[in-house]
């Protein structure tokens, strides 16, 4: 028989907890913005801005992303997950690290505990990063997709490792380059090295089959991942070398990289067949201009400020807030209308079709809801995004209430859609 | 004596089929290469294809097919052939199923 992604595809109960655990932690990320406002008109090396950065890369962008690469490594790679079982270790891992770790951080505690963190959330990651490239050997298709997803995870194994030997700096401090350089080369890595690249890679297989096109160049995506790799080599080194012309060469390349990506998009955009777009598809939109406003706010800071100064504290927040929270977030939210119906739909009605009328999966959730949800989510973002920049905390407490409505209902479509059960038919 | 089954008859039951993602039936898709009905044997052989390789309902519609097929012709066995060559282009859709993806 054909290599067929359902029959590959895990079991739900491997892909959906990541799901559920996500979604409650960005609501929690969203109370603390409420709450703790002050937070992001400070120095970014802060505790309290330390510990919501982490629940919300590591509990919420990190959980979420795990839970659907499970289900989608046999789309992209066509091949099954090679173990649910660690799968499920890697699961328990992350939520354990990730809740001590943003405790740790809330109280600046850089002891013991923080170590015990970074414990687990090495075996998780290490855990993850197995099973993927054992599933990975399994597969013959090579892809640049799947470049960018193997590439994507050995700068996330960076990612942890450069954050812990942060931690044993910061206690017993080790290396003559300063701290918070360390942490733009930590923080690069894991967004531009595992974040994007694992977008990238993930998105350019969907896209264009939720779009229905065909035939686009993938040169771009070649040229992307070229720029983008370089880039980051060079800019690890720019940063731990404090060589300010190498960063900016090493921005100018990440960012070229990441245009060609764009340019990719917008082909298949300009290309596709099915005209309309669901509401799924309409977040990504806004995630993806959400990228391009991005790159504006990367290149404002490369023309006004220094990047290695201090001044740049503000501009600093602001961006990577767009890129975590404009882009990767509401990219997530949207897709998550594109793969948990049919996880569910497919769990729920496997061998029930033609016995009765069966809803389609997008009837699995509330649209109504999920528009209400995106709209929240723009109005809140930009206002949260006005507050950083005006140093105002007032409006990030506004901004961070309608970003908090947005995900409470993301959760409650969420949970819609996980405890859809199929009528008994019989 | 029952009489014979015909390629009309089965394309027109392939209609109720349809790809849940893009709300569109696999016959005006352009997914259904050919249509086989072997009396003798009482098999009907369906060669069809997806729109990528990766299709992640790819077994859920094989199994529809078969469902709607078996419960409308009992006495036919379905097999349904999945083929990559020719790989699936938009321009096999017929213009009802473009009018349909518009819609949606």
């Amino acid at each position: 028989m054909q290599h067929l992604a359902s029959q590959n595809a895990p079991s739900p109960w491997v892909v959906v907890p990541h799901f559920i655990v996500g979604g409650l932690v960005w609501v929690l990320v969203t109370l603390l913005i409420i709450t703790h406002p002050d937070s992001f008109t400070q120095h970014y090396f802060n505790p309290q801005l330390l510990s919501i950065t982490h629940l919300l890369v590591l509990g919420w962008i990190t959980m979420v992303i795990f839970g659907a690469l499970y289900q989608l490594i046999p789309v992209v790679m066509e091949v099954k997950l090679y173990s649910e079982k660690l799968a499920m270790v890697s699961f328990a891992s992350l939520v354990v690290g990730t809740l001590l770790l943003a405790i740790s951080f809330w109280n600046f505690w850089l002891g013991i505990s923080i170590f015990i963190a970074a414990f687990f959330l090495l075996t998780s990651v290490l855990v993850f990063a197995f099973n993927v490239y054992k599933s990975a050997l399994k597969s013959e298709k090579e892809s640049i997709e799947k470049k960018f997803i193997k590439t994507s995870i050995v700068w996330l194994v960076f990612t942890v490792v450069a954050g812990v030997t942060l931690a044993i700096n910061l206690t017993q401090a080790f290396l003559s380059t300063p701290h918070i350089e360390l942490l733009k080369l930590h923080a690069n890595a894991g967004i531009v090295g595992w974040f994007i690249q694992l977008i990238i890679g993930i998105s350019s297989r969907l896209i264009p089959m939720f779009m229905v096109t065909h035939n686009v160049d993938k040169t771009k995506l070649k040229t992307a991942h070229s720029l983008i790799n370089t880039g980051l080599v060079l800019s690890i080194l720019s940063l731990y070398l404090q060589w300010q012309a190498g960063v900016y060469l090493t921005v100018l390349m990440i960012l070229s990289g990441i245009g060609f990506f764009l340019f990719f998009l917008r082909e298949c955009y300009k290309k596709r067949i099915k005209k309309q777009l669901d509401i799924g598809m309409k977040q990504s939109v806004f995630s993806f201009a959400m990228l391009f406003f991005a790159l504006f706010v990367v290149f404002f800071l490369l023309i006004t400020t220094d990047l290695l100064s201090a001044l740049t504290v503000r501009f600093s927040i602001a961006l990577v807030s767009t890129l975590l929270i404009g882009f990767v977030t509401s990219l997530i939210m949207g897709q998550t209308y594109k793969t948990l119906p049919f996880i569910i739909w497919l769990h729920q009605y496997r061998g029930r079709i033609g016995k009765s009328d069966i809803p389609f999966p997008r009837e699995l959730y509330s649209e109504k809801v999920s528009n209400l949800q995106l709209f929240f989510f723009a109005l809140g973002f930009i206002i949260f995004f006005i507050g950083i920049l005006a140093l105002h905390e007032l409006t990030i407490t506004i901004g961070g209430l309608f970003l908090f409505i947005s995900s409470v209902l993301y959760s409650y479509n969420t949970l819609k859609i996980v405890l859809h059960k199929a009528p008994d038919y019989e | 004596m029952s009489s014979q089954l015909t390629i009309q008859q089965v394309t027109t039951l392939l209609k109720q089929v349809i790809d849940p993602e893009l709300m569109v039936n696999i016959v005006d898709l352009g997914l259904v290469y050919d249509v086989i009905i072997k009396e003798e044997k009482k098999a009907i052989q369906i060669v069809m294809t997806l729109t990528s390789s990766g299709c992640p309902l790819g077994d859920m519609i094989i199994q529809d097919i078969t469902q709607v097929l078996g419960e409308q012709f009992k006495e036919y066995s379905t097999d349904v052939h999945l083929v990559w060559e020719p790989a699936w282009d938009p321009d096999m859709m017929t213009e009802e199923g473009k009018a349909a993806l518009d819609g949606f």
